[in-house]
């Protein structure tokens, strides 16, 4: 977890050894306890956490506030969740939102 | 370049739809959705709003991309009650 | 009585808790984050009496108070709606309704985008975000960021980067367009700096500051000003160049920058490329409102305030009977004023349940807002003074419209 700011020269340090385990797409990663999803990502290493619904571009946090919903990942089955404004927890089974078929719309630019 | 990064609305689209109807910005994110994805519009309005007024004046008195209920995503089971009384 | 609902346990909303709850009312303060404190938890700067600001330690200070007054708060609950109906406010949540007949919006401030070619790619994020990443989960956005916009906000957090041990490559402007307007003209830039220099830790930028005091030395600043940026924390500010793209395959990797005329168009022939894995966005802060104006409150764009407000007086009333205002809600400031506007808020509504006792105590609240105003280290508009008054007169002037209705 190099991503993490162990020792800062104002604020306190951090607690790093308070750990939980949580799946990414099918793969094991660790957490700080209660700390944010969009936190325990990033200090994975994962930028990416879901592709546009329709044009299936990459996204990540962007406003990291609960304002903007780009971070929208699903959580123990439940759609639409906000990494950044929902606290780890042990065994969580979150998963990135791919991209959705338009196959009406794809059909008509072929066919109209 | 996108402005509107819901739905994915082009600074080009929502500039060539304002020159060509001359747009509020409500008629502008009408025409082209821009602001009307799953954030509401909180990440872009205020560049909607941008692109309408460069050929409409703003109006100080009014809100000009009104906020609708649920200002946050609902699922339709919470927002109707359904279910609940499973 | 019910109880008083509060939606924003920032800075405002918790001191409007604390003060309503020390009179003996009972509080509840409703917020969609997991932590208390909003924006005020990423806030890390040195005073001028040499204080670290933290804004970590200022929310505890004021949750611990909230609590131990006996305000109930109730985190990630992200409020729909709210509706008037009989003089009562429903406060719509996901599993609950809540009831009220004073209701207090402190919900404080979003980020505007400066919208840039390749600015939706993973490692994109508002200058906000970072903060709160580095700060208060003490994540690094990344190992190398660029900053684009220059203004209050993302000069400090630069500082707040830099002291996590994140390198900031530059902080530079977005290029010009219909959206970003201002934030891509040097001029403009420069002009908005100007009034914050005394927190410049350069002796250059303060010497340059007190001799541009007219359009033309103005000018000439920004037409001298050096092409690499001046240092400030080691991080060149660059007011001649701009971001023209954000490229990388599925992530950032870095930024393209071109000069900049003085007015803020590109120079062909001149583009760069610098290394980054992350990219903050610094479009600068506007009033989250959406709440007040699903309520039906009247609203009036103020440009010093940071946009549209909902219109109310300086006792933190709305025109709407029982619904109250304080924070940024009611325009951009630190967040002392907010603490001042949440006691303001906190009193009036005591005032209006116990028959005006608290008379005394709200005026001197209120001219408290306006000391801590004065004293402000950051402001985030040289003219917010001139914004209120504004309001002050819509007020009036609204009060006038129903009377002779």
């Amino acid at each position: 977890m190099t991503r993490r700011i162990i020792h800062h020269p104002v604020l306190d340090r951090i607690d790093e050894t308070d750990t939980v385990s949580f799946t990414f797409d099918n793969k094991k990663y660790k957490a700080l306890r209660d700390e944010s999803l969009a936190a325990a990502l990033l200090a994975n290493g994962i930028r990416t956490l879901r592709h546009h619904e329709e044009f299936g571009t990459p996204r990540g946090i962007y406003c990291n506030i609960g304002h903007c919903f780009e971070c929208r990942v699903t959580v123990d089955g439940v759609q639409g969740v906000r990494a950044c404004l929902t606290p780890i927890q042990e065994g969580m089974d979150v998963t990135s939102g791919d991209k959705l078929l338009t196959s009406v719309r794809d059909w008509r630019a072929n066919n109209e | 370049m996108i402005i509107c990064r819901c739905e994915e609305v082009t600074y080009g689209e929502l500039v060539e739809t304002a020159d060509k109807y001359g747009c509020s910005p409500r008629e502008l994110k009408l025409r082209t959705r821009a602001g009307m994805g799953y954030c509401g519009g909180r990440t872009c309005r205020n560049a909607v709003d941008s692109i309408a007024h460069s050929s409409t004046k703003r109006d100080v008195s009014q809100i000009t991309l009104k906020y609708q209920p649920p200002i946050r995503p609902i699922s339709f089971s919470k927002l109707g009650g359904v279910g609940n009384n499973d | 009585m019910s109880k008083v609902i509060i939606i924003g346990a920032g800075p405002a909303g918790l001191s409007a808790a604390i003060t309503i709850a020390e009179n003996g009312l009972n509080v509840l303060v409703i917020d969609e984050y997991m932590k208390p404190g909003g924006r005020l938890l990423g806030q890390l700067y040195e005073e001028p009496n040499g204080n670290w600001w933290n804004g970590i330690k200022e929310s505890q200070n004021l949750f611990d108070k909230a609590v131990s007054t006996g305000v109930e708060i109730k985190l990630q609950t992200p409020v729909s709606n709210i509706e008037e109906s009989n003089g009562i406010w429903n406060v719509y949540t996901e599993d609950e309704v809540y009831t009220t007949s004073h209701l207090l919006l402190a919900t404080g401030a979003a980020e505007a985008p400066l919208p840039i070619p390749g600015w939706t790619l993973p490692g994109v994020m508002s200058v906000g975000a970072a903060q709160v990443m580095t700060n208060v989960h003490r994540v690094k956005p990344g190992e190398r960021g660029v900053i684009v916009g220059v203004n209050v906000l993302s000069s400090a957090i630069a500082m707040e980067l830099k002291l996590a041990g994140i390198d900031v490559a530059a902080i530079t402007l977005p290029k010009m367009n219909m959206v970003t307007k201002e934030s891509g003209n040097p001029l403009d830039v420069m002009n908005s700096l100007l009034h914050v220099s005394h927190m410049a830790p350069s002796a250059f930028v303060k010497m340059g500051s007190k001799l541009m005091k007219n359009d033309f030395l103005k000018r000439m600043g920004i037409t001298f000003f050096p092409k690499n940026g001046v240092k400030m924390w080691d991080i060149p500010i660059m007011l001649r160049k701009a971001v023209v793209e954000i490229y990388g395959e599925s992530q950032v990797e870095g930024v393209t920058i071109a000069t900049i005329s003085p007015s803020g168009d590109i120079i062909p022939g001149t583009e760069e490329n610098i290394a980054a894995d992350f990219v903050c966005i610094a479009g600068g802060l506007y009033p989250l409102a959406e709440l007040a104006a699903v309520a039906g409150c009247p609203f009036y764009h103020v440009e010093e305030l940071g946009g549209y407000v909902p219109l109310h007086n300086e006792r933190m009333e709305t025109v709407l009977e029982g619904l109250y205002v304080a924070g940024n809600i009611t325009g951009i400031e630190g967040a002392k004023v907010a603490i001042s506007q949440g006691v303001t808020a906190g009193l009036a509504i005591v005032n209006s349940t116990d028959g005006g006792k608290q008379e005394a105590k709200l005026n001197d609240s209120i001219k408290a807002i306006e000391e801590t105003r004065n004293k402000a280290y950051i402001q985030f508009h040289p003219d917010v003074k001139a914004g209120k008054q504004k309001l002050q007169n819509y007020w009036n002037e609204h009060w006038k419209a129903v009377v002779s209705q």
